[in-house]
């Protein structure tokens, strides 16, 4: 448990230690508040019952242990009140580095590759495993280390009153406090990651119910998925009532100890008193501080069942909390040259035939290429490839500098939850309110912009919801535009466009094609015409290519599909 | 049936009699403390008078035994509060999933897929500690405190004054700082799941993020966005952990003054308040036991709160998708019987009338069609002329307002919706393909031999999109289809709809939009070689595939 979990607590332990400590020594604070102010009444109880059995009552002291009982009060408050603002800054302070850590975490080449197929499967795994990690402080690492200490300073106070009082706690409380957690977290690990493969299965089933509801009932088996969605269901009862189990036996045994020690303590102070090496008061003192001891202790019982989920969590999370690798150097390629390949191969595991299979292409400054092929015939790969997102199994990829520095364009642009302004400054942080309207400008959008009220400022919901797809394309130019870049890779940029909004797109984007390099991978003519050169990918390779004016270039350009 | 009409009392009367019989439990063993502390009080009033250390043996016992009374009851209550909570949820989810397929897919107003997954999922399972937590909370709140309240009055009404003065000042107490500030804190809270959301967005557009070398400085953005709202979020928190910070006074402040009471009326400087006698030490210290319990109820109960809100939320998105559908579909579907041969279907559109709920006009107006068997008839029309509404007309995947749909002459019904499902095939303009192989997209856990598979997938021109792929027919697509191209998806859900031999009628919707020129010839070619012998309707903008049909309808 402890190697799965010491990125996570290296990361708290370097960010914030000093609250951590301070939270859990606060939560400690407010619990032997408690202890001593329910100790302390007892005694008090006791003394005065004893001081007038002894017909002392007109001596005893009053007013040192009826403050000390005001005071107490008090302090038990104040500890609260700060241990709540102390644990919670801290758990809030470690959210936003946790978050912070798992996106570059991810940002690292080829981590994001099980995003791609099934973004919405681990965005919301994730999702499930930062909550349960964003809990680990505040409900489990200072809780232990907050009932241990108690633990610890009550037996401590006991052994002064007399030593034999403090072991029941020490030796039923501590071990039980400090080793259920551990226990049932070990016992947990099992239902937990069933409770969390059915809950996946339940939600994916649930949208391919949904989604996919034609297929299922025009093939006769819209009862069958709705079943299997139950099914699912099921087995998430089964894990949770596993879950449920432990939670009702370890919290039985969490309660048997503590209850325990206080008979123990009982039988342990009577003997004392019969004994005169303790005072009758003196055992009230201990019975009841012991009794108030207790309340450290049932938090852990939530406690241990969160932990279960953090240690899950954080064992999938964990190589994306580790330090993230530097992304392989590109060759550099030579002067006049923004990409060249060569003899590249690249194979998936598995695969019959190769995706790329000794590929040639070279695009030359300033030069537009348009590539073309069948679906399937490796075209995306080759971007991929150009990106950085994927690494050749034979040849040599050079950029410019040997940097992946480009342009990306594509048929989903992404645009992020955030203002129309930052979402332009990721392609020039530094630029100013003019540049960018001059991109917009440039790119066609300063009608759709005249109609925001809130102009730059105006919010994209998810994905650029809010803007139609042809507003969308506009804006991921004006992006384009932004930025200084050798290589414009363009993947399908009109593609599901209807003819005039594409058309009016293409003649945004064909003069902002001279001065730098450009990609197209395309099936469009409309697209294809803007290149000086076409290219024919075909099983893994170039099988033709033309250049404007070629013989050849036309017949090219006939088998894309027209508009 | 409206959110507020979703009653769990009513719905699921004897499991929420289990839960209350949970909280019933769960009080009953708080209210065992009390036999606990009597016995805890009176021995050591035995010590302090004398009595030999052997007495505190039996009551040492007693108070065992007791607390594994306790410990059963509470055992018991956990049990049986989840068992009929978690009976709740399946429930739910069941009626919501049965209830699910009678939305035709081609009613807009459908609840959204996204939708319809968390709350099935995540949200329904927020359910659990609202019914388990919150409603056995409130019950033992209000039992437990005034069991106390009237076994301390029975002993000193003065303490019991002290627990009844300080009880009721905690509610009022909260409602004044606390309720309104909670609200904030729920909102806030609200923020902060906001956070994932951002880091969601984030990682969904990351490939544009590393293309622009804007990984660093979006990290940046996480972070200084995650700061900002820690600053908010503990702005209001200092305002909202007043009331957490009133709660442990009372409750401390409760206990304080019931000590101080005893301690000052056993020296006898408060002479009163014990019903006339003196109180003795045991029930001086039976009545301080019994002042922590005498608050933990509330405080068990405040900890909850955040679980009803959750659980609320819950039932508010169950309740939406367990509302009647507005446009709904014929039900009934039987598995196509592998054996059969084709038969060309006759297919008969009589005055049809159709209009999407809450829209003013009708889609499709006294519209009628006859097909031959054997036929292959082309729908052309602009978008929006309703070419896809017949389709699914003629599938019973909406039912029409006016005029009948007859199959080989039998009427399209709720009774012969099965058996005509049975012999058709459909291609829809947007396959859904889900994560998973091809082989069990395929499928579609239809029983098919390896040959019908190959056969199928030959047919469509699909064999090669499959052999390109790791794995092939074992080899995984994405959700939705993702990592296949437009043409691609289309291909296999051609062999998909290839797959039923026994169809004789064939739907098509669009099969050739957003192709590129050689995918698009593909899909026809397949389409023409499934149609072989079989009634062909086909919905389509394409003029090429129209041209080879036998007949064009034009709407």
């Amino acid at each position: 448990m402890m190697r799965d979990l010491s990125p996570l607590l290296r990361l708290f332990w370097q960010e914030r230690r000093r609250a951590l400590l301070g939270g859990a020594a606060l939560m400690a604070a407010t619990l032997l508040a408690g202890v001593a102010l329910l100790g302390l009444s007892g005694w008090f109880i006791t003394a005065t019952a004893a001081a007038a059995m002894a017909g002392a009552a007109a001596t005893f002291d009053i007013f040192a242990p009826g403050a000390g009982i005001r005071l107490l009060a008090l302090v038990r408050t104040g500890a609260r009140y700060g241990e709540r603002l102390v644990t919670h800054d801290a758990t809030l302070r470690m959210l936003a580095r946790l978050r912070e850590r798992l996106f570059r975490g991810y940002a690292t080449p080829n981590a994001a590759g099980a995003l791609r197929l099934r973004p919405a499967r681990l965005l919301f795994r994730l999702t499930a495993e930062v909550d349960a990690l964003d809990s680990l402080y505040l409900r489990v690492l200072a809780p232990i280390g907050a009932a241990l200490a108690v633990a610890l300073l009550l037996s401590l106070g006991l052994w002064l009153a007399h030593p034999s009082l403090a072991w029941p706690v020490m030796l039923l409380l501590v071990p039980a406090g400090g080793l259920l957690p551990w226990w049932v977290a070990r016992a947990a690990l099992r239902p937990n990651r069933r409770r969390a493969l059915a809950l996946e299965a339940l939600r994916a089933r649930a949208v391919d119910l949904a989604q996919g509801q034609t297929e299922w009932v025009m093939a006769g088996r819209a009862a069958a998925q709705a079943d299997a969605v139950l099914a699912a269901d099921t087995r998430l009862a089964q894990a949770e009532d596993a879950l449920n189990r432990l939670d009702a036996r370890s919290g039985a045994l969490l309660f048997m100890a503590g209850q325990a020690a206080l008979v123990v303590t009982l039988l342990v102070s009577a003997t004392l008193v019969e004994q005169r090496a303790i005072s009758a008061p003196i055992a009230a003192l201990a019975l009841l501080a012991a009794l108030a001891g207790l309340e450290a202790f049932t938090p852990l019982r939530r406690g241990a069942l969160e932990l279960g989920r953090a240690w899950l969590a954080a064992r999938r999370l964990g190589p994306r909390l580790r330090a993230p690798d530097a992304t392989p150097p590109r060759a550099t390629a030579p002067q006049g040259v923004a990409l060249r390949m060569a003899g590249v191969s690249l194979h998936y595991p598995g695969a019959g035939a190769p995706v790329l299979n000794g590929l040639d292409l070279q695009i030359a400054e300033g030069e537009c290429v348009a590539l073309v092929g069948e679906s399937g015939a490796g075209k995306s790969s080759i971007l991929a490839l150009i990106a950085g997102e994927a690494e050749p199994a034979e040849g040599s990829i050079a950029l410019p500098d040997g940097r992946p520095r480009t342009v990306w364009m594509s048929q989903h642009p992404a645009l992020f939850q955030d203002s129309l302004r930052d979402n332009l400054l990721l392609a020039a942080p530094e630029a100013e309110d003019a540049a960018l309207l001059a991109a917009l400008d440039a790119a066609g959008f300063t009608p759709v912009l005249a109609a925001m009220p809130e102009g730059l400022d105006t919010r994209l919901g998810e994905g650029g919801f809010g803007l139609s797809s042809g507003q969308t394309r506009r804006l991921a130019l004006a992006r384009a535009l932004l930025r200084p870049a050798p290589l414009w890779l363009l993947d399908e940029p009109t593609e599901g466009l209807d003819r005039a909004t594409a058309q009016d797109l293409l003649r945004s984007l064909h003069p902002r094609l001279s001065g730098h390099a450009t990609l197209i991978v395309t099936h469009l003519r409309r697209e294809a015409v803007l290149a000086d050169r076409v290219v024919l990918l075909r099983d893994g390779r170039v099988q033709a290519e033309a250049r404007q004016g070629d013989p050849t270039h036309a017949g090219l350009l006939d088998i894309l599909r027209p508009d | 049936m409206s959110a507020a009409a979703l009653k769990l009392e009513t719905r699921f009367p004897r499991e929420m009699a289990r839960i209350r019989q949970a909280g019933l439990l769960q009080a009953a063993s708080g209210l065992v403390w009390i036999g606990q502390a009597a016995l805890l009080a009176g021995t050591v009033h035995g010590m302090a008078t004398g009595a030999p250390g052997s007495d505190a043996v039996l009551p040492a016992i007693g108070i065992l035994v007791l607390a594994l009374l306790r410990a059963g009851l509470d055992a018991a209550a956990n049990r049986r509060g989840f068992l009929a909570a978690r009976a709740i949820v399946s429930q739910l989810r069941r009626a919501a999933v049965d209830n699910l397929p009678r939305f035709s897919p081609f009613d807009r107003a459908r609840p959204a897929s996204g939708q319809v997954a968390s709350v099935l999922a995540e949200q329904a399972d927020a359910l659990l500690p609202w019914l388990t937590r919150w409603h056995p909370a409130r019950l033992r709140m209000a039992i437990v405190p005034t069991v106390i309240l009237l076994v301390v009055l029975a002993q000193s009404w003065v303490a019991a004054l002290a627990l009844l003065i300080a009880a009721p000042l905690i509610p009022i107490f909260m409602a004044l700082i606390g309720l309104r500030a909670r609200d904030a804190s729920d909102r806030q809270m609200a923020e902060l799941g906001g956070m994932n959301g951002f880091l969601l967005d984030r990682l969904r557009g990351l490939d544009t993020l590393r293309a622009f070398g804007a990984v660093d400085a979006t990290a940046r953005q996480l972070r200084a966005s995650a700061e900002r709202l820690r600053r908010q979020t503990m702005a209001v928190l200092r305002i909202a952990f007043l009331s957490s910070a009133v709660l442990e006074l009372f409750a401390a402040l409760g206990v304080a003054m019931v000590a101080t009471f005893i301690g000052l009326h056993l020296l006898g400087q408060l002479p009163f308040g014990a019903w006339g006698s003196n109180l003795t030490l045991a029930s001086g210290l039976f009545m301080l036991l019994l002042a922590p319990e005498f608050f933990q109820p509330l405080r068990d109960f405040a900890a909850a709160y955040h679980d009803r809100a959750a659980g609320e939320a819950a039932l508010a998105g169950l309740a939406r998708l367990l509302e009647p559908p507005a446009a709904p579909i014929l039900l009934g579907e039987a598995a196509p019987d592998a054996a059969a041969s084709p038969i060309p279907m006759r297919l008969a559109l009589a005055g049809i009338g159709f209009r999407y709920p809450g829209e003013a006009r009708d889609v499709v107006a006294g519209f009628s069609l006859d097909v031959a068997p054997g036929e292959h008839v082309a729908l052309l029309g602009p978008s929006g002329a309703g070419k896809s509404t017949l389709l699914a007309l003629v599938a019973g995947l909406l039912v029409p307002h006016e005029g009948a749909v007859r199959l080989d002459g039998i009427p399209l019904d709720e009774s012969s919706a099965a058996a005509a499902r049975a012999r058709m095939a459909w291609l829809g303009a947007r396959p859904h393909l889900f994560a998973g192989s091809f082989h069990a997209n395929l499928l579609l856990g239809r029983r098919f031999g390896q040959a019908e598979l190959l056969a199928a997938l030959d047919l469509a021109s699909a064999g090669d999109v499959v052999a390109r792929r790791p794995g092939g027919l074992k080899g995984g697509i994405g959700e939705g289809g993702l990592g296949l191209s437009g043409g691609e998806a289309r291909r296999i859900a051609l062999a998909r709809a290839a797959l039923n031999d026994a169809a004789g009628l064939i739907l098509a919707d669009e099969p050739t939009a957003h192709l590129d020129r050689q995918s698009a010839a593909a899909v026809a070619e397949g389409l023409l070689r499934l149609a072989k012998g079989r009634t062909l309707l086909v919905t389509t903008h394409d003029p090429a595939l129209a041209a080879r049909m036998d007949r064009v309808v034009r709407l």
